[in-house]
């Protein structure tokens, strides 16, 4: 996107002017940082707690509600501030026509990620509940 | 600070005198530590005026031409000797760069007469101009850290050259203009853009209450609350160091910019504050800040740019709920 | 204005800036972020092994119990704890505490002493779990 205008410094400064926005794009952010501070050590304990363990030992687990429940907040929240992050590196680093598409393919790949996740876990789930 | 250079510089008092190793005590007004420094202190910055002396990496490992364009490459310049009679010298690399001789920027090399030359980075700069090389250009003024002029990247980082000690800088000296600029001539950066950013960001009282018939009042709260921001000298070491700036200088303000729009922004006379943060609150003029914090680190004068910048972002929350 | 033969070079950045603790810091929060987002596919993968029965599950184990796996897996609890801890230190920052130069370096190498000691832990703690299973 190179503009080669004759401009003072200062149109050049103002360039298209200010957004008036960016605040929620910066709040959301934090948002799921916080909460991914207890679901990231619930999930980083719960990984060490089952090291070892085997298919069922882990499934089990998995099916109990509240993992399941755990696990799908912490599948969205990731995810979430995944794609967040993922916005302000590309939009740091890349200045080419490719922003837009490099903006669209993470935001669209952590929301796929997201939803396989969530619906392999709850499959799991419904397994393990359907079972007992 | 060097304990040779803080005994013979005015202004500085030591009241002990240092044994042969660390620690020792200095009560001058120029480092502020005031206290025992201690070995720790090179790893745990207390202040903006400890010179960078433990890295891992003195540069990042990126290739010396990584994303340069080829007419910013450096090539190799002259080596200037010292004179026959020079017992104490020093070797400094400095970036040079003719514009009326169509050539790439290049690094000479000018071997300087200790003896003949004061203590501060700016003294062998201009001993050079005046004995070596006088088309040796750069800024200065008051020789004293106080306009800002002398601003430049030395050893790696941004400071001021006239409050810069010789015998802290590596050995040879690497003198480079500010980080990240387009270079007029030599030293000399061109600060048009970042001068007009500061401009954008309108530093200037802004009320729509008529002008009283005496002086604006203030109370002494408020006016404290403009310390540690109105003392810039827009000297853009910090925006010249922030990363940030290097990749989205173009629509990023910089700390420099942002610093003084807070100064604006908490001035207690001033009544534009909304419309000074519908100005900011942009991605890129103020949310291009990810608190790298390179700009606090190198302030020649002390200032926080980073706590302005967050100061700046608590403040939009808090016009929000 | 003359004639001019070519564009005013630019200084060089990040060729030559020092790293300090300050920017290194950063662009590791920012690496490990990227790292953690690729772990954060490989959870997905493991969530389906796991959905898709013992046979999947036991090829995912014993990808991720090789050597190189197990490698990964302590350079990924690395950036995670980096991460989590330098994200706490970005939190404090917002609500605009803890900027002066000195708590900026302490809680610089807090972050990189308290990612170490819990990585650490963290594998040694899941080894002994590990060998009770």
């Amino acid at each position: 996107m190179e503009r080669h205008r004759i401009q003072t410094p200062l149109g050049r400064a103002v360039g298209l002017g200010s957004a008036k926005s960016g605040f929620e794009h910066w709040w959301m952010e934090r948002i799921t940082a916080v909460a991914l501070l207890p679901l990231g050590v619930w999930f980083a304990g719960s990984l060490i707690a089952q090291s070892g363990s085997d298919y069922r030992t882990f499934v089990a687990w998995l099916g109990a509600p509240v993992n399941t429940v755990l696990m799908v907040l912490l599948l969205i929240t990731l995810f979430w501030h995944a794609a967040l992050g993922f916005q302000v590196v590309i939009e740091d680093y890349v200045h080419s026509d490719a922003k837009i598409w490099a903006l669209l393919a993470a935001r669209f790949i952590c929301f796929a990620a997201a939803g396989i996740g969530i619906l392999a876990t709850l499959g799991v789930a419904v397994e393990i509940w359907t079972a007992s | 600070m060097s304990r040779d250079a803080c005994s013979t510089t005015p202004g500085h008092a030591l009241q002990v005198a240092p044994p042969p190793v660390l620690p020792w005590i200095c009560t001058s007004k120029w480092c502020d530590l005031g206290d025992a420094m201690t070995k720790t202190d090179a790893y745990f910055i207390r202040s903006s005026d400890q010179v960078p002396q433990r890295s891992l990496f003195k540069r990042y490992p990126v290739p010396h031409n990584f994303g340069v364009s080829p007419g910013s490459r450096i090539e190799r310049g002259r080596t200037w000797r010292a004179p026959a009679n020079a017992t104490r010298t020093k070797a400094f690399e400095v970036y040079r760069y003719d514009p009326d001789g169509g050539k790439n920027p290049r690094l000479d090399t000018f071997e300087v007469d200790l003896d003949a030359c004061g203590p501060m980075v700016l003294n062998a700069l201009i001993w050079i101009k005046n004995n070596v090389d006088p088309t040796l250009t750069f800024r200065r003024s008051c020789r004293e850290g106080i306009c800002g002029s002398c601003a430049m990247n030395m050893d790696g980082t941004n400071w001021l050259a006239c409050t810069r000690y010789i015998d802290e800088t590596d050995t040879p000296a690497k003198i480079y203009p500010l980080a990240n600029m387009k270079i007029i001539k030599d030293l000399v950066p061109d600060l048009t853009h970042v001068l007009a950013q500061y401009e954008m960001i309108e530093p200037w009282l802004q009320t729509k209450t008529p002008t009283p018939g005496r002086e604006r009042l203030q109370a002494p709260e408020d006016r404290d609350k403009l310390d540690g921001y109105y003392e810039c000298i827009l000297c853009f070491c910090c925006t010249s160091g922030c990363p940030s700036h290097w990749w989205n200088g173009d629509r990023f303000l910089g700390p420099a910019a942002l610093l003084q729009a807070w100064r604006w922004l908490i001035d207690s006379r001033d009544e534009a504050t909304g419309e000074r943060l519908d100005g900011l609150e942009d991605p890129f003029r103020l949310y291009r800040c990810h608190t790298i914090l390179n700009c606090t680190r190198t302030c020649p004068k002390g200032l926080n740019p980073g706590k302005a910048i967050a100061e700046i972002k608590k403040m939009i929350v808090d016009r929000r709920s | 204005m003359g004639s001019r033969k070519h564009e005013r070079p630019l200084s060089p950045n990040i060729q030559i800036y020092r790293p300090q603790l300050t920017s290194v810091l950063s662009i590791a929060n920012r690496i490990t972020g990227v790292v953690l987002t690729g772990c954060g596919f490989i959870l997905v993968i493991w969530l389906v092994a796991a959905a898709s029965g013992p046979d999947a599950y036991s090829q995912f184990q014993r990808i991720v119990g090789s050597w190189p796996g197990l490698l990964l897996l302590l350079a990924a609890t690395f950036a995670f704890f980096l991460h989590l801890c330098g994200g706490i230190r970005h939190l404090i920052w917002d609500s605009v505490r803890a900027f002066e130069l000195k708590q900026i370096y302490a809680s610089g190498w807090t972050v990189v002493a308290a990612s170490l000691v819990l990585t650490l832990l963290s594998w040694v703690v899941g080894m002994i779990i590990a060998g009770q299973n």
